[in-house]
């Protein structure tokens, strides 16, 4: 699930863009009649040789197959590639939910985010604070459009993140526009954080509930106003890191599901990726928090179930000591009324 | 029915009994403690009107305002100080009964339509509180009337709790959200029969207005410009966010540039102070307090000091209006000067 990254030094050039916009002067007009959209593709202020790079392109047309056999169009992130603004029916490359980024804390990060002519999206590194002009908020700085940009960033704390777009983001992250951001320690990839416990294995759940309703929209729906329902949100299927969880698909299925021995840890990098609030119970299963939106816990804490909130990230590490299979479910839970909408499901075996 | 609307005015009660309307000029909040108790007096009129949205819609509000021509939402904020006595009238110029209520601290009782009533109470216990009509409820203070209160340890300036982090500046988010179908039977003295369904976002009772929009940077009707909501501060200049819910919508509170520290939930000290980028806050006046550091954003290459960022909700149907027009809900702009 990893994304290619390029590791040689590497200082990306920028091209200039063909869109006149920037911050200021946005609003009304351009991109097919899109509204307070600031299509940009600057020089990165600061550009410096990077440790790692990522290529991103745009893909409109992901399919994903719910388990009731029902497909439901996405939008994503490439590695790389991408259908550049063309109507590529499919071609794109995209999956749901978009690459992983694997960094080292202390890296020079370069993510190239490459758009097209017919639409504008960005990258926020959700969690990452940088500079603001590579933060990805298209009314503080640009929307990417026509061009690429280079998002620079240097990670200074190791943890769980992901990255999301922020064009029309009440759209467009509910589209699928996200992926799952890992800082390691210096230690590498099986230990949290630098001081933080080691793990054996680990498991990803980014939860995410969609409504379908919302998925046949363009990519500027409501921008100029307009009733489009997007203060609504009733979802109608349930997704744990981008496979339908309502039913059994993700019940084994590493590295949503996770088998440990008795005596190995498991790392759990829990993502709310959804807007309404989640309820995560753990089967009867004890696990510690360690870490919480990217930052160590002064004291780490034991829990068997977790309340979040819209992009909270949570991670959990299980020592399990009684062999079993333990049912990890997650409730979508309506802002207003508290209602469970849905459940994903996925299980840890211990043996 | 129609009034002008101010939507709100700011109270800082600074000197025994002396209530002004003060806002600095960088929208900065001060606090002086005092050593002595004093007596605030505050005078509300329970008033009513419309108030336009985004999309140009007028929505049904009744507020706590200063003055019987004028219609505010949410009310003014008040700071007062541990021991100081409080003395509020509420003159009810609707027809209809409302109260004032700070849970835990005082109650009214009903206010019949016409009637004036003062109440008077000492706060003893410092924190961030929400005062509210707490009748028909929760329609009652939907409908506008709500406001932040907060109350400073004895004798400080810079601290929440006694023994709290400390912080330079101080600001209220309150929340809310809107079901103009639910106002609208308010004010035809109905209790709302439809299923809820928000369609406005406000931050003290302003929506954003992004660039290019009309009114973008009129702080009178753009949150990302309103002093009030907006943060501006150097590197240091650590602001305590007291963070209310007037609204139904559970809701996600995302700061960009830093994260906060969280230090109160629904007023209780937490037990340790986590660092988050995303804060939980429940509907129907959930609340907690956080401190935005304002330090360098820790990711930026080269190292900045300044730069400005967004603080929204993650919620992100609550980044919307009347069902589109993303960025002009309940966001507003945090700027590193
Ligand atoms: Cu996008
Ligand atoms: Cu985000």
């Amino acid at each position: 699930m990893g994304m290619r990254r390029t590791t040689t030094t590497d200082t990306t050039t920028t091209d200039g863009g063909g869109m006149d916009g920037g911050g200021d002067g946005g609003g009304m007009g351009g991109m097919g009649g899109a509204c307070y959209i600031y299509p940009a593709a600057p020089a990165t202020p600061g550009l410096t040789n990077a440790d790692v790079t990522f290529n991103l392109g745009i893909d409109m047309q992901i399919p994903l197959t719910m388990d009731d056999g029902n497909t439901v169009n996405m939008w994503g992130f490439t590695d790389g590639g991408g259908n550049m603004g063309m109507d590529g029916g499919g071609m794109g490359g995209g999956t749901f939910p978009s690459p992983a980024m694997r960094v080292t804390e202390g890296d020079i990060v370069h993510s190239n985010l490459n758009v097209g002519m017919m639409w504008v999206h960005t990258i926020h590194h959700h969690g990452i604070e940088p500079e603001y002009r590579s933060d990805g908020v298209g009314h503080l700085s640009h929307d990417v459009a026509n061009g690429t940009y280079t998002y620079q960033w240097r990670p200074a704390h190791a943890g769980t993140y992901f990255y999301h777009c922020h064009t029309n983001t009440v759209l467009h992250a509910e589209m699928g526009m996200y992926g799952a951001l890992i800082v390691d320690p210096p230690e590498g990839a099986g230990t949290l954080f630098s001081g933080g416990p080691s793990y054996d294995v680990e498991a990803f759940w980014v939860v995410d509930e969609i409504d379908s309703s919302w998925h046949n929209l363009p990519w500027d729906a409501g921008t100029c106003g307009g009733d489009v329902g997007l203060n609504e949100l009733n979802p109608d299927y349930f997704v744990i890191t981008g496979v339908d969880g309502s039913g059994n698909s993700a019940m084994n299925l590493p590295p949503i599901s996770a088998t440990v021995q008795r005596g190995q840890k498991l790392l759990a990098r829990y993502i709310c990726a959804g807007y309404h609030p989640q309820k995560i119970r753990f089967g009867g299963l004890s696990g510690k928090i360690y870490a919480s939106d990217g930052r160590p816990l002064p004291k780490p804490v034991s829990v068997t179930e977790i309340r979040a909130a819209s992009a909270e990230r949570y991670d959990i590490i299980f020592e399990p000591t009684e062999r079993g299979t333990y049912l990890i479910e997650t409730d979508i839970i309506h802002w207003v009324t508290g209602e469970v909408l849905g459940t994903t499901r996925t299980s840890i075996t211990v043996t | 029915m129609d009034k002008r609307i101010d939507r709100r005015t700011f109270l800082k009660f600074s000197s025994a009994g002396i209530a002004s309307a003060l806002l600095g000029s960088t929208g900065l909040l001060s606090w002086i403690p005092r050593a002595e108790a004093a007596t605030i007096s505050q005078t509300f009129y329970i008033t009513e009107g419309f108030i336009t949205q985004p999309d140009g819609v007028d929505v049904y509000f009744r507020g706590y305002s200063p003055s019987t021509n004028n219609l505010t939402v949410p009310g003014a904020q008040m700071i007062v100080q541990e021991g100081d006595t409080v003395r509020i009238t509420i003159v009810n110029t609707l027809g209809t009964s409302h109260s004032f209520k700070i849970d835990g601290v005082v109650d009214s009782g009903r206010i019949y339509g016409g009637q004036t009533k003062t109440i008077e109470f000492q706060v003893n216990k410092a924190g961030t509180y929400m005062y509210y009509d707490a009748r028909n409820a929760p329609y009652n203070r939907l409908v506008g009337l709500h406001g932040g209160f907060a109350v400073m340890p004895k004798g400080s300036s810079n601290e929440v709790y006694d023994g709290s982090p400390t912080f330079v500046q101080q600001h209220f988010w309150l929340f809310h959200d809107i079901d103009p179908v639910w106002h609208n039977s308010i004010r035809n003295r109905r209790t709302p029969g439809t299923t809820y369904s928000p369609r406005y976002f406000t931050i003290n009772g302003l929506s954003g207005r992004p660039p290019g929009s009309t009114g973008n940077g009129d702080p009178s009707v753009d949150a990302m410009h309103d002093p009030l909501s907006a943060l501006h501060g150097h590197v240091g200049d650590r602001t305590l966010l007291r963070v209310l819910n007037a609204g139904m919508c559970q809701q996600s509170v995302h700061t960009h540039g830093n994260h906060m520290d969280w230090l109160t939930d629904n007023g209780q000290i937490r037990d340790d102070i986590w660092s988050k980028d995303c804060i939980y806050l429940e509907g129907n006046m959930g609340k907690f307090d956080a401190i935005f550091p304002f330090d360098p954003p820790p990711d930026a290459h080269p190292p900045v000091s300044t730069g400005v960022y967004p603080m929204h909700l993650h919620t992100e149907m609550s980044q919307t209006a009347g069902g589109g027009l993303y960025m002009f809900g309940a966001l507003t702009d945090i700027f590193f000067e």
